[in-house]
């Protein structure tokens, strides 16, 4: 009886207050979180198949990790997603940065093109796959027909089988749905700066270069950071831009994490090792996720903000 | 002539709406019941579904459409189903490809079904719907590829002559597929105009590899079960793809094709040779086509064994184990592939599973004077019933499909020579199936 009276006291402290409200919250993170994560681990240690259920209950240890540690494909992928993300999220950020700036100098106009900025965010990916298989298609397709019309080539340009070429037309696709992100948030900074500073290096004798180089700049990164944690996110999972223009092909030359996942959970029902591919892959995220806020942090610190 | 063609389709039409009386149901048998099914969706697959309506009025059931999505989608949808135990719908759309997956999801349509019924579908078909015993399915319409060519290059006087100094033999529509190779590198002119094409990727190339490989005499999987497409005939067969690439005959992009650029890049008129299925044909000749009106036909050439390829999968309807009214699930799957049905998908170029559809079918083109479709529709009747293949009956089909495509790639884009590329291939495809126990 005094067991459950110190409980009971304990429960409605004032101190445990804040937990028993935030409880109903924690358990609803529990199940939608934390209980498929768990379960899609335990499944990375068994060899369960989509179509046979009863597969679920076979413990096979670490075989598919050894698989995967031991399979050159998967580390190729697992590498060239990493160059790609690389590339990819550099792009965005320089072509951001430009549409940002030269929008922020617009007086008159700005508002329909922010709207008009964010249109290619508002397709679908596997639209925006489709669309660029077409342009791409070294028979039927526009880039060739401009080329070879224009004389600069009499060549079929085999833009989605080249490995180098077929990696770039897929990273122009992914540049052009989403460097708008980074414009976005690019100008929401340049939005919200003080022009105190901007003025005192203009006092200062301050050219335009150096301005922005040491005034404007530090002052973007941080949401330059949120930018690139976010994007970094979305291109480490990039799958349905590859899936529709390439399909990781061909002979694997874009394959990348997801396509490759993809394929192996829900194609070939290997739900086991897609899994355990998955959480390797996870580090992948976790890397630069953690990389992106040190960065961050730094940058705040650099500019005054909050540690 | 054209009295006793109507007499005769009116005759067979009336002698198919009688034996079907069997399996019909009778008038409000299913009053009140939702029917719950997970169809194929598409602009080709649709029409048939106009019919439901009039199921639904027949029988006074109700048809609920859980998903309507293309196959690959819906195939996802179902493992997933499969995955989480939540079969709680009774008739889903069904592959011959893909029925060996499923494992014990379908019932033997044999047990629950009308002998009419299955037995009005051709032989070969009801074949290949079987899985360990079990028919799993009940095809609504057929496909194989047959090939497709450009007949007035055939007719060139210059074209004849200077394909006869160079070959030593005639220009004619290629009877095996050594000649299509010949013929394929003497009409290429990249980038302008290609030889011919083929799709290059996922199930696509493995299918295409498949059909070739058994054309050359070969066999997929040993008496023991093991991968054996690394043979010398399955060398045979993916040097045909390598070469061809190798030649530029074939465009640069077909590692990455499927069927839609195949259709459409034929149908722009620039490539001579075109080995596709037969819902293509219609296309071809329409308006849209840059070569309406010099469109040719024939089988699908032999290889060096002497025969023919013949890649064949049939779109199929199942009912689930777990359905709570088969009887009326069994109706509906009757309905949807008996006579009149299969006339509906016929009339839009799809090659009807039904014998006596096809035969009417014939018979109604040439009464309407439609020469192509009734050569189509004798082209593709023939090879349904004398050429056509499944796929080998295992549920690692697929999976060692996902194995074997991009080693195929590598060796048509020169990264690996034919025989390493199939070794690899084989030995993927024996690990799966060692896991499999």
């Amino acid at each position: 009886m005094s067991v459950l009276t110190n409980i009971k006291r304990k429960m409605f402290s004032e101190q445990a207050t804040p937990y028993v409200l935030l409880l109903p919250a924690i358990i609803m993170i529990l199940i939608v979180v934390l209980f498929p994560l768990l379960f899609s681990l335990y499944t990375s240690f068994t060899p369960y198949k989509l179509t046979r259920p009863d597969t679920l209950w076979k413990f096979v240890g670490l075989r598919n990790y050894e698989r995967i540690f031991t399979d050159w494909d998967f580390w190729v992928a697992f590498g060239r997603t990493v160059l790609f993300l690389a590339i990819v999220i550099n792009l965005e950020f320089l072509f951001g940065l430009g549409i940002a700036l030269l929008i922020n100098r617009i007086t008159w106009g700005q508002r329909t093109l922010r709207t008009i900025m964010m249109f290619p965010m508002m397709f679908s990916p596997i639209l925006v796959g489709f669309q660029f298989k077409f342009i791409f298609n070294d028979n039927i397709g526009l880039m060739n027909n401009a080329l070879q019309s224009l004389g600069i080539t009499d060549q079929a340009i085999p833009w989605l089988v080249d490995g180098t070429l077929a990696m770039g037309a897929i990273a122009f696709a992914e540049i052009w749905m989403s460097t708008s992100i980074f414009a976005i948030l690019l100008l929401a900074g340049l939005f919200a700066m003080p022009k105190d500073p901007l003025e005192a290096a203009q006092v200062d004798g301050c050219n335009a270069w150096q301005t922005f180089r040491h005034i404007t700049l530090p002052y973007l990164m941080p949401f330059a950071y949120i930018a690139m944690t976010i994007r970094s996110l979305d291109v480490a999972r990039a799958y349905d831009v590859v899936d529709t223009m390439t399909g990781g092909g061909p002979a694997g030359r874009t394959e990348l994490l997801w396509t490759l996942i993809a394929r192996t959970g829900y194609d070939s029902a290997s739900m086991g090792k897609a899994n355990a591919m998955a959480y390797v892959s996870i580090l992948l995220s976790i890397a630069f996720t953690y990389f992106f806020y040190t960065k961050l942090v730094a940058a705040r610190r650099y500019m005054g903000g909050a540690q | 002539m054209k009295l006793l063609g109507k007499i005769t389709t009116t005759l067979m039409a009336g002698a198919t709406a009688l034996s079907m009386a069997g399996g019909m149901a009778h008038a409000g048998e299913f009053d009140g019941y939702t029917l719950r099914v997970k169809l194929i969706g598409g602009a080709q697959y649709e029409p048939l579904y106009t019919r439901i309506p009039e199921w639904e009025e027949m029988t006074g059931a109700k048809v609920e459409i859980l998903s309507r999505k293309n196959h690959f989608e819906l195939d996802r949808e179902i493992k997933q189903d499969i995955a989480s135990g939540s079969i709680n719908w009774c008739v889903g759309s069904n592959h011959t490809s893909f029925a060996p997956q499923y494992g014990s999801l379908y019932v033997d349509l044999n047990v629950i079904m009308d002998d009419e019924a299955i037995n009005a579908i051709s032989e070969n078909v009801i074949n290949a719907s079987t899985v360990d015993g079990r028919l799993v399915q009940l095809a609504r319409h057929s496909d194989v590829s047959n090939l497709y060519y450009i007949k007035s290059l055939y007719e060139d006087e210059k074209n004849k002559a200077d394909f006869k100094a160079e070959y030593g033999y005639d220009l004619m529509p290629p009877e095996t597929w050594a000649q299509v190779k010949d013929q394929a590198i003497f009409f290429a002119d990249p980038p302008n105009f290609y030889g011919t094409q083929y799709v290059g990727k996922d199930e696509g190339i493995s299918g295409r590899f498949y059909e070739m490989l058994i054309a050359e005499g070969g066999t997929f999987f040993d008496a023991d079960g093991k991968a054996a497409f690394n043979s010398p005939e399955g060398v045979r067969a993916l040097q045909w793809f390598v070469d061809l690439y190798e030649a530029k005959a074939v465009p640069a992009g077909v590692p990455n094709y499927l069927w839609d650029d195949t259709g459409l890049g034929f149908a722009s008129g620039n490539v001579a040779l075109n080995l596709d299925w037969g819902g293509w044909a219609s296309y071809f000749n329409s308006d849209d086509s840059k070569i309406q009106g010099d469109v040719g036909l024939i089988r699908a050439p032999k290889g060096s064994s002497g025969k023919r390829t013949g890649w064949s999968g049939s779109h199929s309807f199942s009912i689930t184990e777990a359905c709570d009214n088969k009887q009326a699930a069994a109706s509906f799957v009757s309905f949807l592939t008996n006579f009149d049905s299969q006339m509906i998908e016929a009339r839009t170029g799809l090659l009807p599973t039904r014998p006596d559809a096809i035969e009417a079918i014939i018979e109604e083109s040439k009464q309407a004077g439609d020469d192509w479709l009734v050569h189509v529709f004798e082209t593709f009747g023939a090879s349904m019933a004398e050429d056509a293949f499944a796929v080998p009956s295992t549920h690692l089909w697929i999976p060692i499909s996902n194995e074997l495509f991009p080693e195929l790639q590598a060796a048509i884009v020169g990264e690996k020579n034919a025989q390493q590329a199939l070794d690899d291939a084989a030995a993927a495809a024996n690990q799966l199936i060692e896991d499999e126990g």
